[in-house]
Formats: C-alpha cells, sequence, structure tokens
C-alpha cells in the first residue's frame, strides 16, 4: 500500500479550475455584486411612493401677492370738491392699509354709459340737496357743501367695508356650493300649539329668490325644506314675568345650546356640500310665549338669532295650523337678512340710498367677490404650506401622483388668479375657487393616511431571520478571502 | 274634557289635509295572538308623496329640484333622488322566524340579518351598480347598520323572486334589481333610533309612541323595515315597518297569557299624532273566548278595529282568557300547518373542505303547488350543480327541479345565483340535496372572531298556488334560518411562522451551496497508522 502511494504523484489541488483562487475569488465577488446591485431594487419595492412635491413653487408663493385694481372715474361738478384731490387722496388711502386687502387704486375716465363691469365705479358730484345714491356701480352724490371728506369717507366704506372681528367669525367658509335648509320645528306639536305646514316654496321664491340669484357668481345653492312636529329642547325655558302675563325666555346662554342636535335631524348626510340651516321654531304651549331676553336680562323685541357659520333661527309666537306666503313674510325678511349676513354680504354705510327693490347693491357684491377672492387665495396658500410641512414632518406619508396632481392644479389656479386679477374679477374668483378646491382635496386625499401598516420593528423582525443568516457566511467568507489575500502579498513583498 | 280634545284633534286634523293634500301620513298596528301565546304586533307607518315620481336616471348628472317636505322623511328622501331610486326595501331583523307556529309574517322580509333590494332604472348619468354603492352607503350611515359591507361578494339580481312591489314608471324604460343580504348584521338600538327620526311624530305620540326600545329588542323575534314603492296615480310611498313577536307568558307573573298595550310595550297611547289621517289598531281575531276591552270602534269575524284618533285616551287595550288559570303549552303544532309549505335546510358534512346542503320541503295542502326556490350564496360555499339530487318521498324524481338561472361564483368577487321553479305533488315532502365545497380564504379574508364561522343567507321560496279563478296567486316569499359554516381557519401567528421557516430553509440552502463553491479543498496526509 505504502509503495502505491508513492508511486501515483499527489493531485495538484490548485490545478483544479474549481480550486483555484481566481475562480474562487470570482464566484465570491459575483455574489457580493448580485447583493449590492439588489439593494436599490429592494429600496424602492419596499419603500414608500413619495413623489416630490413642487416645494420651491410652494414657497415662491409667500412673495406673491394678490392685487386687485378698482377702477374710479370720478367727476366732480360742485366748485370747492377736486376730483384730482379724492383720488390721490383715496389711491394714498387704500395704500395705507395695502396689508389687510388687496385692492390698488386706478383712475378712469368717467363714462356714463359704459357696460357695468364689477370693479370699475363711476362716481359723479353734483349741487343739489345732500344725498349719496347708488344706481349700479355708479355712486351719484349731490352736495352742499359737503367736504371732500365726507365724500371720501363714503367712498372707502363702500370699496372697503370695515370688518370687525366678530364679523369675520360669523361669515361661513367658502364653498363653490351651498345646501340651504329650512326647517320648520314644532316643539310638541301635540300640545295644542303647532304650525303643521307652510308655504315654503313659494316663500323663497318671492322673498329669497332675488338675493339667492345675485349671489348665484359666488355659490350655488341647492335648497330643501322639512317639518318636524317633536323637536324638544334640551333644556326648560326659565319662566318671567311679564305684568299679568307668564312668559318664558331664552337668556343669551341658551341660545349657544339652542340647537338639539341629539333630538332634531337636521342634517343631511348624502352629499359633503355645508349646509346653512333656517329654523323657524314654534314652542309648545307649555313654553310660549318664547322671548329672547338681552344682556340686561330684559325681554328683547328680537324674536331671532343668528348661530355663527351655521345658520338662523326665528322663534315665532304666533301659531296657526298653516302660514301662508303672506304670514311668512316677518320670518323671511329675517332669515334674508341673516343669509345675506351669514355669507359676509358687507353692509352699506348709514347715508347711503340705493333702489330697494334690489336685495343689495352691486358695490356690495364686487366688495364681496373681492373679500372671497382673497381669502380663497390666503386659504389656498395656507393649506399648500401645510401640505408641504405635513409631508416633511411625517416620513413615512405617502404622496401619490393625485396628491400631485392637486398641488399643481392649485399653482396653475393661482397663476392664473394673478395673471386674471387685473382684468376680470369674475375669473380671479373662479380660478381662486378652483384653487381653493383642490387645495383642500389634496389635504384630505385618503391616499396620505394610509401610513405604514407595519411598524420599522415589525420589518426588522420579519428581515433579521433571512438577512442574518444569509449575510454571516458572505461576510465571513469575504473576509477571509480578503485576509488571504493580503497574506499572500506580504509573503511576496 | 277628553272629548273636547279629540274634537279639537278632530278639526285639527281635518283642517291640515284640507290645505294640504299634497303628502298624507297614516299609521296602523296590527296585533295577532298566536296559540303559543306569544303575540304578533306589526308597526306600519305609511308616508304617500301625493303625484310625485321617482328620479329619472337621466337626470342624475344635472342639479336636482329643490326637495320640500311636510311629513315625507328628508333624510330618506334625499337618498332617493340621490340615487335615482324607483323601489326600495331594506330591512333589519333579529331572531328566527318561526312559520310553523306563527304563520305567515305581516310583512314578507323576515329573513335574519339585514337584507336590502332595490329596483333602479338604467340611465346614462351613473350605472347602475355606482347608484347601488351609494345607497349602500348612504342607508348605512342612516341607519347606523354595516350595510356597506355588502358589496359585490354579495349582491346580487334575482329577479325571479323579489319582484317589484309597486309599479315601474315608464313603459320602455329597461330596470335592473340588486340584491344583497348581510346574515351577521346586529340588529338594535342604534338602528331603532334613526328610523323613530324619520316618523313624523317621532316616537313622542299616536301608535308610535309604543315604540319602546327596552321592550322590543326583548321581543323573541324583532324586525324592522323601510320599504319604498311608487304606485301609478298615487305617487312615491314610503312605509316604514317594525314587526316584533312577544312573549306576555315571560312577562306575567301569574303564568297566564293576558296581555294589554301596558304589560306587552310598557306604554299606552296618551295623544294622537296630529297629522296621522288614520290611526289605527287591527286586533286580528282568535278563535278562543276572550274578553277584549275597551270596546272597538268597529269589528267583524276576521278582526276588531280601534281607531286611535277618536277613542279615549290613555288607550291601553287588553286580551284576557278568563276561563283560562294557567296557560298551557300546545304540545303539538297547528294542523293544519299555518303555512302552505314548509322548509327546513341543513348544511352536512363534518369536513373542512366539503359538504352537502340538505332541503326538506313539505307540501301540506291537497294540491300541487309551484314554488321559486332562491339561493344567493357568497362564495364560500361553492355548489355543484351536478349533484343535485331531488328525492319526492324518497324516490328520485328529478324532474321536479327546473333551473331557470344559474351564476356560478368567481372566487373573491361574486357570489352564486341559483334560481329554480319547484313543482311539489299534494301532501308530501320532498329532499333536495347539492354537494358543496368550502374554498379556503386568503389570510386577509378572514373577519376578526374567525373561528366562530361565517354566517350563509337564508334559502327564499315564494309559493305559487293556483287560485280560485285559476290564476297563479302569489304567497308571501318564505326564508329559511341563516347557517353557519365553518371554513378551513388558519392558525394567525402562522405568517410569522412561515416567514422563519422559508428563512431558514432559504439561509441553509444557500449556506451549503455557497459553502461548496467557496471552499478551498486541501490535501492533508494521514499519517500510517501501525496495523493492528
Amino acid at each position: 500500500m505504502a509503495e502505491a502511494d508513492q508511486q501515483q504523484p499527489p493531485i495538484d489541488l490548485s490545478k483544479l479550475f474549481f480550486q483555484s483562487t481566481t475562480t474562487r475569488r470570482r464566484i465570491i465577488a459575483s455574489y457580493w455584486i448580485v447583493v449590492i446591485l439588489a439593494i436599490p431594487i429592494w429600496w424602492r419595492i419596499t419603500s414608500i411612493d413619495r413623489l416630490s412635491l413642487p416645494e420651491s413653487k410652494v414657497s415662491a408663493l409667500d412673495t406673491r401677492d394678490l392685487r386687485l385694481p378698482l377702477r374710479v372715474g370720478l367727476q366732480s361738478n360742485v366748485p370747492g370738491i377736486s376730483s384730482n384731490s379724492i383720488e390721490t387722496q383715496l389711491a394714498h388711502r387704500l395704500k395705507r392699509d395695502a396689508e389687510s386687502h388687496c385692492v390698488f387704486f386706478e383712475s378712469a375716465p368717467v363714462d356714463l354709459n359704459r357696460q357695468s363691469t364689477p370693479g370699475t365705479y363711476d362716481v359723479v358730484i353734483e349741487p343739489g340737496a345732500p344725498n349719496l345714491l347708488l344706481d349700479g356701480r355708479r355712486l351719484s352724490v349731490r352736495s352742499q357743501g359737503e367736504t371732500e371728506e365726507q365724500v371720501l369717507d363714503a367712498l372707502t366704506n363702500l370699496v372697503l367695508p370695515s370688518s370687525d372681528g366678530m364679523e369675520a367669525l360669523r361669515i361661513v367658509k367658502y364653498s363653490p356650493r351651498f345646501r340651504i335648509a329650512f326647517s320648520l320645528l314644532n316643539e310638541d306639536a301635540t300640545s295644542g300649539r303647532s304650525i303643521l305646514s307652510w308655504d315654503v316654496e313659494a316663500a323663497i321664491k318671492r322673498y329669497l329668490a332675488p338675493a339667492l340669484e345675485k349671489l348665484s357668481i359666488l355659490h350655488n345653492f341647492t335648497i330643501e325644506s322639512q317639518v318636524q312636529y317633536h323637536a324638544p329642547l334640551a333644556f326648560r325655558p326659565h319662566e318671567i314675568q311679564i305684568g299679568e302675563q307668564t312668559a318664558h325666555s331664552l337668556t343669551q346662554e341658551d341660545l349657544t345650546v339652542f340647537v338639539n342636535s341629539a333630538e332634531w335631524t337636521l342634517s343631511s348626510s348624502v352629499s359633503n356640500d355645508p349646509v346653512i340651516h333656517f329654523v323657524l321654531f314654534v314652542p309648545s304651549a307649555d313654553d310660549s310665549p318664547l322671548y329672547i331676553l338681552d344682556h340686561n336680562g330684559t325681554p328683547s323685541s328680537a324674536d331671532a338669532f343668528i348661530l355663527p357659520q351655521w345658520g338662523g333661527i326665528v322663534v315665532s309666537n304666533n301659531a296657526r295650523p298653516h302660514l301662508k306666503v303672506a304670514d311668512l313674510e316677518h320670518t323671511f325678511v329675517t332669515f334674508h337678512n341673516q343669509l345675506l349676513s351669514l355669507l359676509g354680504v358687507p353692509s352699506l354705510p348709514a347715508n347711503v340710498d340705493y333702489d330697494y327693490s334690489l336685495p343689495f347693491t352691486d358695490w356690495q357684491l364686487d366688495a364681496l367677490v373681492r373679500l372671497r377672492t382673497m381669502q380663497n387665495v390666503e386659504n389656498s396658500k395656507e393649506t399648500l404650506r401645510s401640505i408641504v410641512a405635513l409631508v416633511h414632518q411625517i416620513e413615512n406619508m405617502p404622496v401619490g401622483q393625485d396628491v400631485k396632481g392637486d398641488v399643481q392644479g392649485v399653482l396653475d389656479a393661482l397663476d392664473l388668479v394673478f395673471a386674471e386679477s387685473s382684468s376680470s374679477l369674475m375669473f380671479a374668483l373662479r380660478h381662486s375657487s378652483d384653487a381653493l378646491t383642490r387645495a383642500s382635496r389634496a389635504f384630505f386625499n385618503p391616499g396620505m393616511l394610509a401610513l405604514l401598516y407595519f411598524p420599522a420593528e415589525h420589518k426588522y423582525a420579519v428581515y433579521t431571520p433571512l438577512f442574518a443568516s444569509v449575510a454571516a457566511p458572505l461576510v465571513a467568507t469575504l473576509a477571509r478571502e480578503v485576509a488571504a489575500w493580503r497574506k499572500t502579498r506580504r509573503e511576496q513583498a | 274634557m277628553f272629548s273636547a280634545l279629540i274634537y279639537s284633534f278632530l278639526f285639527l286634523s281635518a283642517h291640515v289635509f284640507s290645505i294640504h293634500a299634497q303628502e298624507f301620513f297614516q299609521e296602523q298596528l296590527t296585533l295577532r295572538p298566536h296559540r303559543d301565546g306569544t303575540v304578533l304586533g306589526h308597526f306600519a307607518f305609511t308616508t304617500l308623496l301625493k303625484s310625485a315620481t321617482p328620479r329619472e336616471p337621466e337626470t342624475i348628472r344635472i342639479e336636482d329640484t329643490s326637495q320640500h317636505y311636510t311629513l315625507f322623511p328628508l333624510a330618506l328622501g334625499q337618498v332617493l333622488r340621490e340615487y335615482a331610486i324607483t323601489e326600495l326595501h331594506l330591512s333589519l331583523n333579529a331572531g328566527k322566524w318561526s312559520y310553523d307556529r306563527w304563520g305567515y309574517p305581516e310583512e314578507d322580509g323576515v329573513g335574519t340579518g339585514a337584507e336590502l333590494w332595490a329596483w333602479m332604472a338604467e340611465g346614462p348619468g351613473a350605472s347602475v351598480d355606482e347608484r347601488w354603492r351609494g345607497l349602500r352607503s348612504n342607508l348605512a350611515g342612516l341607519f347606523c347598520a354595516s350595510l356597506g359591507s355588502m358589496d359585490e361578494q354579495r349582491t346580487t339580481s334575482p329577479s325571479l323572486t323579489f319582484l317589484p312591489e309597486g309599479d315601474l314608471p315608464g313603459p320602455s324604460t329597461p330596470y335592473q334589481l340588486r340584491h344583497g343580504t348581510l346574515p351577521s348584521e346586529n340588529v338594535c338600538t342604534e338602528n331603532l333610533t334613526p328610523f323613530l327620526k324619520l316618523l313624523p311624530c317621532k316616537s313622542l305620540s299616536g301608535i308610535a309612541s309604543l315604540l319602546n326600545p327596552h321592550r322590543l329588542f326583548d321581543a323573541d323575534w324583532h324586525g324592522m323595515g323601510i320599504h319604498v314603492r311608487y304606485v301609478e296615480n298615487a305617487g312615491v310611498e314610503v312605509r316604514l315597518t317594525f314587526q316584533g313577536v312577544f312573549d306576555p307568558v315571560r312577562y306575567s307573573t301569574d303564568g297566564k297569557r293576558d296581555w294589554s298595550l301596558h304589560s306587552i310595550f310598557d306604554r299606552t297611547i296618551q295623544k294622537t299624532c296630529p297629522v296621522a289621517r288614520h290611526s289605527k289598531i287591527r286586533l286580528i281575531s282568535t278563535t278562543d273566548a276572550v274578553d277584549v276591552s275597551p270596546a272597538p270602534n268597529t269589528f267583524n269575524a276576521a278582526f276588531s278595529v280601534y281607531d286611535v284618533n277618536t277613542v279615549s285616551k290613555p288607550l291601553d287595550i287588553s286580551m284576557q282568557w278568563s276561563n283560562e288559570s294557567h296557560f298551557e303549552y300546545p304540545l303539538s303544532l297547528d294542523s293544519p300547518p299555518p303555512t302552505h309549505i314548509s322548509v327546513r335546510r341543513t348544511l352536512k358534512g363534518t369536513e373542512q373542505s366539503r359538504g352537502q346542503l340538505a332541503i326538506v320541503i313539505e307540501n301540506h295542502q291537497d294540491k300541487q303547488i309551484k314554488a321559486s326556490y332562491l339561493e344567493t350564496m357568497p362564495w364560500l360555499l361553492q355548489f355543484h350543480l351536478n349533484s343535485i339530487q331531488v328525492k319526492w318521498n324518497s324516490a328520485p324524481r328529478d324532474d321536479l327541479m327546473s333551473i331557470v338561472s344559474y351564476i356560478p361564483p368567481v372566487p373573491h368577487s361574486r357570489p352564486t345565483l341559483l334560481q329554480s321553479v319547484l313543482t311539489l305533488p299534494p301532501n308530501g315532502t320532498m329532499d333536495l340535496t347539492i354537494d358543496v365545497t368550502k374554498p379556503f380564504l386568503r389570510y386577509t379574508e378572514h373577519p376578526p372572531d374567525a373561528q366562530r364561522g361565517w354566517d350563509l343567507p337564508p334559502a327564499v321560496f315564494r309559493p305559487l298556488i293556483i287560485a280560485n279563478d285559476s290564476n297563479l296567486r302569489r304567497l308571501p316569499r318564505i326564508y329559511t334560518p341563516i347557517l353557519l359554516v365553518d371554513l378551513a381557519t388558519p392558525d394567525f401567528s402562522m405568517p410569522y411562522n412561515v416567514i422563519i421557516m422559508s428563512c431558514t430553509l432559504i439561509a441553509l440552502i444557500f449556506g451549503s451551496v455557497f459553502n461548496l463553491l467557496t471552499r478551498k479543498f486541501v490535501l492533508t496526509k494521514i499519517p500510517n497508522e501501525p496495523p493492528q
């Protein structure tokens, strides 16, 4: 046996092709190349789809402000009142408050025959009995020694109605569509005092249709109405004595909790449009007559109140089984005023007259359109900023194509607003409303809510059993091979 | 004093309806004592919107007209207009209706759980399926029921059994039926509250004031329904119903079956609903000797009627079996049985992959009955149609069943629809068996309480008898009880185990292959050991 071994020369293992150092290193290298090439693919298929938002454009919006022109043609036929001087002072006043509004003054020639366009006004000052009369987009001032100051004040109030903070809280948020819901609520129809039906359709047509028609350039309205026969209050009104008579009263605190949303089915679920409610409330025999107390605790003559951003309520102490259109006049005139107030139609300065057959004047409408356009632009900008901030803040939040498309759409619409603002007020409004709709759609996109189903720890728990056991031999072999290679280099050197 | 009040109400009602003749509301309660001591109470509140027509689907994309309602529920009216629904039936029931003990119900739809079906006109604006989806989710929101999960996996179109109850306007307009069931839906007070809000007088006056949730949900069986239909020359009618089978023996202290409105509902009628045109309580007569108080306004052999608007209040109708000291439960079922046919359905087989559906149908009549038989089975149970066996009194009679239509299931999406007509010869029993397979579900398709099994919808039968004038007369639908199927349920820690095991296997294979490929073989000399 020993002889045989010595006679046959031993096999040189390093000569075998699969034992050569080069082949082995190639094998190891190819494994590592596959791993390294797979990493980006793995990264891509496991990461969340986060498209990049046009952030630079969003931040560039901060420097762009809306500028709506106010073209006023002034003509003074009264000696002592100079149209030029009013022009310069008006321009100065508008410039002074440029922060809070977005209007700038442009002088225009007076043309009494031109077509009435929003944003262009004529002011004619003539001698006569003191009077300010609005006719379309024209203001006729009859003056008898009125100073420039008074004309200027009236004009400023017309184009820039002053608004206090309370008003801003009362106005409903802009929406291109509104549902207006009229409800006749009987506290308890079985008590004997109740209104069982009303001619609501005819009353809306007579008392509200002109205003709704005029406001239709801002909003689309859907109208609905219902009657309820058992609409209890959540509290008992206080008993008071008025002379010999026992009455019931609502304090100012009661008004804030008046709407009993648990028992009154007022809201409609069929669409997402915001609803403005108008309620005619008929107290039951036990609770009538029902008066509203003012801040001093004395019964006031008012029988109606507004709930900010919600709607208006009228309390009716005249119960009869059916209300005809004529019976509804008082109620619907109140609803009309509440509607204008809720939608933000500014009030006129006290001393200004207009054609009272109109629901309100074109000057008020233009001021409202300017206000809404400005708010929409501001809100869209604000929403865009929030989206960008939110996406930055939450790293696991997916950003899909539809969100990106909507953000881009908002930017395009805002570009159009800025471009059109000087030529057409109505275009600017339409595009600003479009921008706002898209912005809120992007913000409330349900796709952005789908955060990671598995938390990071969970992911590692799943990956470790595979990756750790595969990586161990790979790394060990690599280390061994590197060590061997360095050893041979040292030996060669 | 009471009569003065009543006159004032009468005057009021007459006055209201002379000026406002567009919407009518009437309410009716039917009380029916059963032989087993229970009492069926059936409330029906009907509002008719006079000369109204359902919305045409052509107009669905354009702005709808304003909706002004006084008695018609606005929330429901909006849903009907939004999705252009011509006819709608929703029923939410809890319990098992026992046809053998209680006979036919006053409302057909007594299948356990939720059932919704609607007839819709086809139109270019929006597809019928889109509108069906919108209808489901809106009604789900309105009635706090999980109707939203009544998705494509549960929607069928069984037009043979669910014919429209009203009229379909437009002679040439094509109409489509959508039907869905959700047998596992629980019905409770969160569904009743929105239901009551749709009533003009809520539950505060009139007959509706008897709807006391504490007692209603304590009933042996209870169910509510919303039925909307269009009647030509009349208008759109919405009928809100509530049925319950109450057990006065259970409430009584002396073991008697005497009952009164107060003992059943724990309430009496104090006030009339001022806008109800008719408000009636109908008491179905029994063959037993009973004392009824107060005296009804009108009565005949079949029933007595109380007019709630005129009768003195508070109204508490009571029925007494005065010559009965103690109620004895009947030991046998009624003979003849109260229904024309009776049906039992069972799922046989203990395996988790296969089983057999067995249906036993008895014809109690002396004449031949035809009955339509409908299965709307989710794909969780798949039929083998070739294995259908029909036996009449234990003799094979395959000719008695003719299949009208069969739509096979599509796993994970579409349910089975099997519509057939059975011919039942006089007095006998039919045994019908079908082999079924139970498929495997995906891991994510299991419900949270996976071990409980799946509720299967009831089968629906609709007997047709030949009436005296030799016309076919359709009888009420008969629902079988629901079934529970036990599907193969995985161990839910399984995915992690699978991950660990496959990772280990991959790592092992990878390790050995990699090792073989990169191993450096070295020759070592084994020193010669001295031979021993």
